[in-house]
């Protein structure tokens, strides 16, 4: 249950999704880039091809002929990869927004891609979908929590950004977990310092944190931020209440990312000792995603070095 | 310019060793994209080779041609070229996709490689191809020739299209956009995802000089590339018929291999068909 690796990859337990929900929501439509094999909705389209639309490589006309079909009341289900949805078709997605239109944009491909290198990663989607007003951010660390995002997009009006990475995913959740939208959702308690992780984030801070306790004599509560925006500011406020620091994982650059937006309200409510740990203002580069993530310090020995720094 | 047939087989067989490099990279980094590779080999081998103005010794060389791989996912087909003029070593080959390589997955900017900017994220080469083909224009550069080679499935773009007025508008006889026209783009055939066709009609309504090859002929290839030479205040498009994956059976008319590496067998086999097509041409 805890930091198991999980069978099938977040991309596919998407795909699976629409697949299954496709007879309840009978007004929901999917929309893909050209990018229908890589982000699984192919499974969508093969069972309902009447209600599955492939784009071709033209993310700003996907975007648009959602915003379409959402006046028209149906509920469009967005794919293709992180950045070139998120970034090519943005202006569209401000319009969209505006609006508050039921779009729900749903990427894979989310952060550090691997071999694909620097064009294909997504460090900076977070940036310029959270600025947006109405827009919904969410980040699932699980299949479980995934789903259960999926269900709340489904069930709410409004439009949703939800990020989905490229790799499969590490279970952290027991079955009886329940996402609640807004709140920050403590995975691990603990006393003397906080981690707040959004995706991988999380599941590095776990890891991390389970380290630092053997080393040190501490214990190291931990955060998963799914809710990038809106977010409980006073819960989360509540939750790092007696730690002596707070430090935040993304895998997103640090500037204008989910620590920015953390550092704001603690900053603002809160003041507290605060470290993010991010992409430092680079686009990364080609190479297996753990090296990757290891070369621009997203790795254990780098997050425990970094809270030995907070924490002495 | 005309190429006699010892000439002929002679370039033939430096694109089959370029083929044999595309695949051994990707195989080695076990991901990359064969398909669009192999397809477009040919055309970029004889840009640098027969059609641009391109000094291997100084890539930099001001009164160069501009070449803008506009689909990046192309990247081994420009890295095993650029190998061939002798701008990247062997070893260097198989370093594609590693961290700190130069050969990043998708091309990025590098002036020792004469890799004029980054590509990889589709739609964006034939603007670029705009700007520079105006700025040759500005400098009264007549012989500065900019060429931008497109994925066919990259033609769904809107910029695409943008940038296809914009041409005609300015009258940019020093742009030459080349059409990988393979047919297949990630999810499957062109036509089924988002019908192209007829595509050369498109371009033609756009104000765009067309010039139709078959991209397997090398010497109607170069003959294109030498009308597109001639034509005067317009921008000309040259729609290359190609396949995708080309020369490797398994590969050949097939999106499984737009963005997978091949398995240790896999490479194997399509090695050895590229031995047995050298074969046939005689090697000696
Ligand atoms: C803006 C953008 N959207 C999506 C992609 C993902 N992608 C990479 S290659 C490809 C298909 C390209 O098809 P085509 O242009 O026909 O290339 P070819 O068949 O010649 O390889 C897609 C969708 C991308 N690289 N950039």
């Amino acid at each position: 249950m805890f930091l198991k690796l999980e069978e099938i990859n977040m991309r596919d337990a998407f795909g699976k999704y629409l697949h299954n929900i496709g007879d309840k929501y009978k007004d929901m439509v999917v929309l893909d880039c050209d990018l229908s094999t890589s982000t699984r909705t192919n499974l969508f389209a093969k069972k309902y091809p009447k209600r599955f639309f492939n784009m071709g490589i033209a993310e700003q006309n996907m975007l648009g002929t959602a915003m379409g079909f959402a006046i028209s009341g149906k509920i469009p289900i967005v794919s293709g990869f992180s950045i070139f949805t998120s970034g090519r078709a943005w202006e569209f997605i401000r319009m969209a927004c505006h609006d508050n239109l039921n779009v729900k944009i749903i990427t894979t491909h989310g952060g550090i891609v691997g071999e694909d290198g620097s064009t294909h990663n997504a460090l900076e989607d977070l940036s310029i979908m959270a600025t947006l007003p109405n827009l919904n951010v969410l980040i699932p660390v699980d299949n479980l929590e995934l789903v259960q995002m999926l269900d709340f997009a489904l069930k709410n009006e409004g439009p949703f950004y939800i990020r989905i990475p490229r790799e499969s995913s590490t279970n952290v959740h027991n079955k009886n977990y329940h996402f609640t939208m807004r709140k920050p959702d403590v995975v691990k308690k603990g006393k003397d310092i906080c981690f707040i992780g959004t995706g991988y984030g999380t599941i590095l801070s776990l890891k991390s944190a389970l380290e630092i306790e053997n080393e040190l004599n501490c214990t190291v509560k931990v955060i998963n931020l799914s809710t990038i925006k809106p977010i409980d500011e006073e819960k989360l406020i509540n939750e790092v209440k007696n730690v002596k620091g707070v430090i935040i994982i993304e895998e997103h650059n640090i500037y204008c990312g989910v620590g920015s937006i953390v550092a704001r309200i603690f900053s603002e409510r809160y003041p507290i000792k605060m470290k993010i740990i991010g992409v430092d203002n680079s686009y990364c580069q080609s190479g297996t995603r753990n090296e990757v993530l290891k070369e621009y310090g997203l790795n254990i020995e780098n997050i425990i070095e970094k809270a030995k720094n907070l924490l002495s | 310019m005309v190429i006699n047939e010892a000439e002929e087989s002679d370039l033939l067989l430096d694109i089959l060793d370029i083929k044999k490099n595309i695949l051994k990279m990707i195989y080695l980094a076990q991901s990359g994209h064969p398909g669009g590779s192999l397809s477009c080999a040919t055309l970029i081998y004889l840009l640098y080779k027969k059609i641009m103005k391109f000094n291997p010794k100084n890539p930099k060389w001001d009164e160069r041609d501009i070449f803008i791989l506009s689909k990046g996912h192309a990247a081994p087909a420009l890295y095993s070229v650029l190998s061939k003029i002798g701008l990247i070593t062997k070893e260097e080959l198989t370093t594609l996709r590693k961290v700190n390589s130069k050969l990043q997955g998708h091309p990025v900017k590098n002036d020792q490689l004469g890799i004029e900017i980054t590509t990889g994220s589709l739609g964006m080469g034939l603007s670029i191809g705009v700007g520079c083909a105006l700025s040759a224009k500005l400098d009264k550069k007549k012989d500065k020739l900019i060429y931008v080679l497109l994925g066919d499935g990259e033609l769904n773009e809107g910029s695409i299209w943008e940038a296809a007025m914009a041409a005609s508008h300015y009258n940019l006889d020093n742009l030459i956009a080349i059409v990988d026209r393979n047919g297949i783009q990630s999810d499957g055939f062109t036509e089924e995802i988002m019908g192209l066709e007829p595509l050369a009609n498109k371009w033609d309504a756009f104000g765009w000089d067309v010039i139709e090859v078959d991209g397997s002929n090398i010497r109607e290839i170069i003959g294109g590339f030498q009308k597109s030479k001639k034509t005067i205040r317009k921008p000309t498009v040259i729609i290359s018929y190609l396949v995708k994956g080309s020369d490797i059976s398994f590969m050949e008319h097939s999106s499984k291999y737009h963005g997978r590496a091949p398995n240790k067998e896999e490479y194997e086999n399509a090695i050895k068909e590229i031995e047995e097509i050298e074969k046939k041409i005689g090697v000696s």
